[in-house]
C-alpha cells in the first residue's frame, strides 16, 4: 500500500447516545481504489458520514492528508479535498447537468482550473456532454449517477467518497461506471467505494473491507478475500 | 376608450404589484418561509424613500437604490440573527414569528413616523403622457418599468451567476447543496436581503402613487401572498404577470362595481386560490 491518504483508527461514532461504530480502523492509500463493503445496517454510511464530519461526536483518529479531521466542520473536511458522492445521488434535480457540475465546483475560484475541470468530467462521461442541457431530474438513473459522480469531480477531490454507486442501476450500467472509476483513479483521485455489491466493487477494488454492525470483520487484497471463506459464504454466495 | 384606460392603468399598477410579491415569492420559493411581515417592509421603503425626499431632498427615484441597499442591510441582518433560528422548523412556527414581526414593525413605525397619511409628492407627480388618447402617468410608468428591469435583474441572478445557482440548489436539495460547500445559513441571509430589497423598492414605488401610513402592511402581504401563488415561485416575469393580473382585475372591478369593491377582488382572490391550488409548487424555485 501507499502512503496513507486517510487513516482511521479506534474510531467510535454514533447517533446522540447511540453508538454504531466500534474501533474501526481502516486506511486509503493514497492513488487506490478501496471497497467497503457490508449489508444494509452494518455502518457503512455512518463511517461515511463520520469522516465527512457530518457526524460531530466521533472518538478516534481521523486524518486525512496530514490533517487531522477530528475537529474540522464538514465545509472544512469538503475543501481540503474530501468529497462525497452521496447515496441517492441527491441531484439538483431541476438544474441542467452543466448547473448541476458547476455546483460541485461552487467553493472553487480558479477559472482556469474550473474549465479543466468540466473538459476532464465530459472527457470521461461523454454522455453528460450531450446531455449538458437537460434537467438532471429528466435523466435515467444511470446517467443521473453520472452526473452526481462528475458533479463531485469538480470539487477537485483528493479522495471521492461514492456511497451505493450500484444501487437500482442495471448491471451493464454499473459496469460502465466501474471502467470510469479506474479512469477517475488514473487521473491521480484516490476512492472509497461503499457498496453492498460486494462482487461489483471487488471487480474494481485493489483492498477491500468488510463490516458488520458497525466492526470491521475482514480485510485485505481483494485476492485474499474473495478466497476468505467466511466472506465468500457471507457475501459471494459460494 | 375608457376601457383601454382603465386596462393600461391596470396593468402599470399591476407591475408594481409584482414587484412586491417578488420578494415573498423568492423567500418563500427558496426558504419555505412565507413571511407575513413582507408587506411592513414594503411599508419601511416607502417611509425610507419618503424621508430621503422630504428630508434629505433626494428625488425619489434616485432615493430608491438608496432604500433597497439599507432593506437589503435591514433583511439580511433579520434573517442572519432572527429567523435562522427557525428556519428549519415547521410552517406554523415561522407564519407566527413572521407574524409577530409584522406587528413589531407596524407599531414601532405607528410610534416613528406617526399615524399620518404621507405621500411621496415630486414636482413632476402629476405629470402625464397621451399616447393614442390614453394617458399614462409618468410616476406609474416608471414604477412599472423599474418593476420589470428589477424582475429581469433577479432573472439574471438567478439563472446566470453563481450565487443565484447556488440559491436554486439550495432551494432543491439542501443536503447536496452543503455537501459542496454552500453555507445556507449565510445563503438564506443573502436571499432574505434580497426579499426585503425588493419589498424596499416597491414601498418606495408605492409611495409615489399611493398613501403611506404603518398599516399598509397587512393588505399588502395579502395582496403579495395571493400574487405569488398566481405567479409561481420559480420565474420572476411569472410573478409580475401574475401582479398584473391582479392590478387589471382590481381596475376592472373599480370601473364597473365602483372603487370600494377593488380590494373585495384581491381579497376574493386570495380565498379562491387557497381553495383551488394551496399547495401549488410551494418549493418550484
Amino acid at each position: 500500500m501507499s502512503e496513507a491518504l486517510l487513516t482511521i483508527a479506534n474510531l467510535r461514532a454514533g447517533y446522540g447516545a447511540v453508538p454504531v461504530l466500534f474501533d474501526v480502523d481502516l486506511t486509503v492509500g493514497r492513488g487506490e481504489i478501496v471497497a467497503l463493503v457490508g449489508s444494509n445496517g452494518a455502518g457503512k454510511t455512518t463511517l461515511l458520514r463520520a469522516v465527512s464530519r457530518v457526524i460531530k461526536s466521533a472518538e478516534g483518529t481521523l486524518r486525512f492528508d496530514g490533517d487531522d479531521l477530528l475537529p474540522l466542520a464538514p465545509e472544512a473536511a469538503f475543501t481540503r479535498g474530501l468529497v462525497q458522492v452521496p447515496e441517492g445521488r441527491q441531484l439538483f434535480g431541476k438544474m441542467t447537468v452543466e448547473e448541476n457540475l458547476s455546483m460541485g465546483a461552487f467553493r472553487r475560484t480558479d477559472k482556469a482550473g474550473v474549465a479543466e475541470s468540466f473538459e476532464r468530467v465530459y472527457a470521461l462521461f461523454p454522455r453528460l456532454k450531450e446531455r449538458r442541457r437537460q434537467l438532471a431530474g429528466n435523466m435515467s438513473g444511470g446517467e443521473q449517477q453520472m452526473c452526481a459522480m462528475g458533479r463531485a469531480l469538480m470539487a477537485a477531490p483528493k479522495l471521492l467518497l461514492i456511497d451505493e454507486m450500484s444501487l437500482g442501476l442495471a448491471p451493464v450500467v454499473v459496469d460502465q461506471l466501474l471502467e470510469v472509476l479506474t479512469d477517475i483513479r488514473s487521473q491521480g483521485v484516490t476512492v472509497l467505494l461503499v457498496e453492498q455489491d460486494v462482487f461489483a466493487a471487488f471487480s474494481v477494488a485493489d483492498r477491500g473491507y468488510v463490516m458488520e454492525t458497525g466492526k470491521i470483520v475482514g480485510q485485505g487484497p481483494i485476492a485474499e478475500l474473495q478466497n476468505d471463506p467466511a466472506v465468500r459464504e457471507a457475501y459471494l454466495g459460494a | 376608450m375608457l376601457l383601454a384606460q382603465i386596462l393600461t392603468n391596470g396593468v402599470l399598477l399591476g407591475g408594481l404589484y409584482g414587484l412586491m410579491a417578488l420578494g415573498m415569492a423568492l423567500v418563500w420559493g427558496v426558504l419555505n418561509i412565507v413571511n407575513l411581515a413582507h408587506g411592513a417592509m414594503i411599508m419601511l421603503g416607502g417611509y425610507a424613500v419618503y424621508f430621503l425626499f422630504t428630508g434629505a431632498g433626494i428625488d425619489p427615484f434616485l432615493a430608491l437604490p438608496i432604500a433597497i441597499v439599507g432593506m437589503f442591510a435591514f433583511g439580511y441582518l433579520l434573517q442572519r440573527f432572527v429567523l435562522n433560528l427557525i428556519v428549519r422548523s415547521a410552517m406554523l412556527n415561522t407564519l407566527l414569528i413572521t407574524f409577530g414581526l409584522n406587528v413589531v414593525i407596524t407599531y414601532l413605525a405607528q410610534l416613528a413616523f406617526s399615524a399620518d397619511f404621507r405621500t411621496i409628492n415630486p414636482s413632476y407627480a402629476g405629470s402625464n403622457v397621451v399616447v393614442g388618447g390614453i394617458t399614462v402617468p409618468l410616476v406609474n410608468l416608471a414604477a412599472f418599468v423599474i418593476a420589470l428591469v428589477l424582475a429581469g435583474a433577479v432573472w439574471l441572478l438567478l439563472n446566470k451567476l453563481a450565487l443565484g445557482r447556488a440559491i436554486r440548489a439550495t432551494a432543491q436539495n439542501l443536503v447536496a447543496a452543503r455537501l459542496y460547500g454552500v453555507d445556507p445559513r449565510q445563503l438564506y441571509a443573502v436571499t432574505f436581503g434580497i426579499g426585503a430589497a425588493l419589498a424596499g423598492a416597491a414601498g418606495g414605488l408605492y409611495g409615489t402613487i399611493a398613501h403611506l401610513t404603518p398599516y399598509i402592511g397587512a393588505s399588502l402581504t395579502a395582496k403579495s401572498f395571493v400574487i405569488a401563488i398566481i405567479g409561481g415561485l420559480a420565474n420572476p416575469f411569472g410573478v409580475i404577470l401574475g401582479g398584473i393580473f391582479v392590478g387589471v382585475a382590481e381596475s376592472l372591478t373599480a370601473l364597473y362595481a365602483g372603487p370600494t369593491y377593488s380590494d373585495v377582488i384581491s381579497f376574493g382572490l386570495l380565498v379562491v386560490v387557497l381553495i383551488v391550488r394551496p399547495a401549488r409548487s410551494l418549493r418550484a424555485a
